[in-house]
């Protein structure tokens, strides 16, 4: 046991993830990642769309198979589990996706829509699950008389509020909260944000967050991963990686996060450039970044 | 005097009232922040004033005005003019850019075409004319290898590129208005910025007054001149940049901005922190 309890909840080596695109090109989605999440820690990963924050997610929750390397949930190697080996791995990590509208069954009362993952992993039933679902309603900010209403009667702060007691129900270790925030109002956003640090100092849970918006980020995340064409170019604390940005392209991410300040307005020369693709022919790929440790637990690709 | 003066504007949907007595003024050449959350009006508001509000929904304008001045020096009531002048002052004296330039662009014609379209109906110019002005917005709207875009389709461009096209095509007719509704919300936060920056440059270069419609107070606070703060269909404060972000007096626009995430605000601490929030939003 004491082996598992010194072992940080996930940990992920090498992995590797490509899809078939049309003839035979390949998108290499996730190049050779390698990271940890600790308990009760919050691992952001940032980087713009098509970096593979998605599929980097649905790897370590296993909707995704790695084409290489290994994926450990609390010491586990869950990398290649079938999916009745993984079952009893699913309640441990559960996730809140961006958009609560379609998250969320128009037919299913909410209250149905918490209790469903608490009936599928079989634990309480009747009263006891009626209470049970009640408390997470309570947990999350909501009154239990809300259970009995449908989706659309709910506000779109409110809709993620229920995902995230639904995501709660099997009292995972690990949340992944995927864009979870970025649908929602200026305001719902805070509030949202403030109840997953409370739930966090509350329940000792781990998020991976993923976003892309580094104010939002720089708030809520102990650590932070920046991802660019499927790979991790810098990783670190959130000081190390905010203050002290060593690669290039976490220089211009964070430079190019409009300040919410009229005086401190700078000018900025007019960029241009793109983000190159990361579709590659047959045979072809790109070239593994090499990971220096600059200080302890921050690591830059070499440029 | 003001290019453009919207006084007690009152739209409603039936029953609920969308925006309620709204007032304010964009001088020539200047940048208005409309800022506020989903339903506040913001957009209810843009459509108004392009007169697209009651097109096609059970919206009424119920009250107000909308004066523009022309590029002749006479001001007109936009609300009062019949649909046959509409069709001449949108897309050459008011023109508008929105959200998602994917649904904007015909998916059919390449986007060349599209600009040239403008210019065809606007500017009565021929084929040949068209294209070559079209051509010198491509440039304008620093689109790289502007030569092999012009003849591409949407789905063949990023969404960065596609707003480019759009803001080519609003501005291919000399507007002395541009109204952008929540124009880099879909975009990467790096090409939200070069769009920001483009739209920003366009303007020193045109004389284009800009009513940037957003959510984001960090694209405010960068581009602004002036703000007008929407909440639940009315104008609750308006100011200078400055004064809405240092100087709030309304308790909505402090809430809102006790709730906004500031890059920098969290140097030196040592775990995540929760955001204090003011008023209402506690």
């Amino acid at each position: 046991m004491n082996q598992t309890v010194a072992a940080p909840l996930v940990e992920l080596r090498g992995v590797s993830r490509q899809f078939p695109t049309d003839g035979r090109a390949r998108v290499h989605a996730v190049v050779n990642v390698s990271l940890q999440i600790g308990r009760g820690e919050t691992l952001a990963v940032v980087g713009e769309s098509g970096c593979g924050k998605s599929t980097l997610a649905n790897l370590i929750i296993r909707l995704h198979e790695p084409d290489e390397g290994t994926v450990l949930l609390n010491g586990t190697d869950i990398s290649h589990l079938g999916p009745k080996a993984m079952r009893p791995h699913r309640r441990t990590m559960q996730v809140v996706f961006q958009d609560p509208f379609a998250s969320l069954d128009p037919r299913v009362r909410v209250g149905a829509a918490v209790a469903e993952p608490l009936k599928v992993h079989g634990t309480k039933r009747g009263e006891e699950l009626d209470e049970q679902v009640a408390e997470l309603f309570e947990l999350v900010g909501l009154q239990r008389i809300m259970m009995k209403n449908f989706p659309h009667q709910f506000s779109g702060g409110q809709r993620q509020r229920i995902c995230i007691a639904r995501a709660l129900a099997l009292r995972p270790e690990l949340v992944i909260a995927d864009e979870a925030v970025s649908a929602l109002d200026v305001s719902v956003q805070a509030q949202v944000m403030n109840l997953m640090l409370d739930l966090q100092n509350e329940l000792g849970l781990s998020y991976l967050f993923i976003s892309h918006d580094l104010a939002v980020v720089e708030r809520i995340a102990h650590r932070v991963a920046v991802m660019y064409l499927g790979q991790i170019v810098e990783i670190g604390s959130r000081e190390q990686v905010f203050s002290d940005p060593r690669h290039s392209y976490t220089a211009k991410l964070i430079d190019a996060v409009p300040i919410a300040d009229p005086r401190q307005r700078t000018e900025r020369p007019l960029l241009t450039g793109e983000i190159p693709s990361p579709v590659w022919p047959a045979g072809e790929g790109p070239e593994p970044v090499e990971l220096i440790e600059v200080e302890p637990g921050h690591l830059v690709a070499k440029e | 005097m003001a290019l453009l003066s919207v006084t007690d504007l009152t739209v409603t949907f039936d029953e609920f009232t969308a925006i309620d007595s709204v007032g304010f003024e964009i001088q020539p050449g200047e940048t208005l922040g409309v800022v506020g959350e989903s339903g506040s009006g913001k957009s209810v508001t843009a459509l108004s004033i392009m007169r697209l509000v009651e097109l096609g929904s059970r919206a009424k304008v119920t009250r107000g005005r909308i004066d523009f001045e022309m590029p002749d020096g006479s001001v007109i009531d936009l609300l009062t003019q019949p649909e046959r002048s509409m069709q001449d002052i949108r897309g050459k004296h008011v023109s508008m850019i929105f959200q998602e330039p994917l649904t904007s662009l015909n998916p059919v014609f390449p986007v060349g075409e599209q600009i040239a379209e403008a210019l065809r109906v606007h500017e009565g110019l021929d084929k040949k004319a068209a294209h070559a002005r079209a051509r010198e917005m491509f440039d304008l709207v620093r689109i790289p290898e502007a030569d092999k875009r012009f003849g591409q389709y949407p789905h063949e461009m990023s969404g960065g590129m596609r707003q480019r096209v759009m803001i080519a095509i609003a501005l291919s007719c000399g507007p002395r208005l541009l109204i952008a509704d929540e124009p880099t919300t879909a975009l990467d936060v790096t090409i939200q910025a070069q769009t920001l920056g483009l739209i920003k440059q366009l303007q020193v270069e045109t004389g284009t007054a800009v009513m940037l419609i957003t959510h984001d107070m960090g694209v405010v606070a960068e581009v602004a001149d002036r703000v007008v703060v929407m909440n639940r269909a009315r104008v609750v404060e308006q100011g200078t940049v400055d004064e809405i972000f240092h100087n709030p007096q309304d308790p909505y626009t402090q809430a809102l901005l006790s709730a906004v995430p500031r890059l920098g605000s969290m140097a030196g601490r040592v775990g995540p922190e929760p955001f204090h929030l003011a008023g209402s939003l506690r």
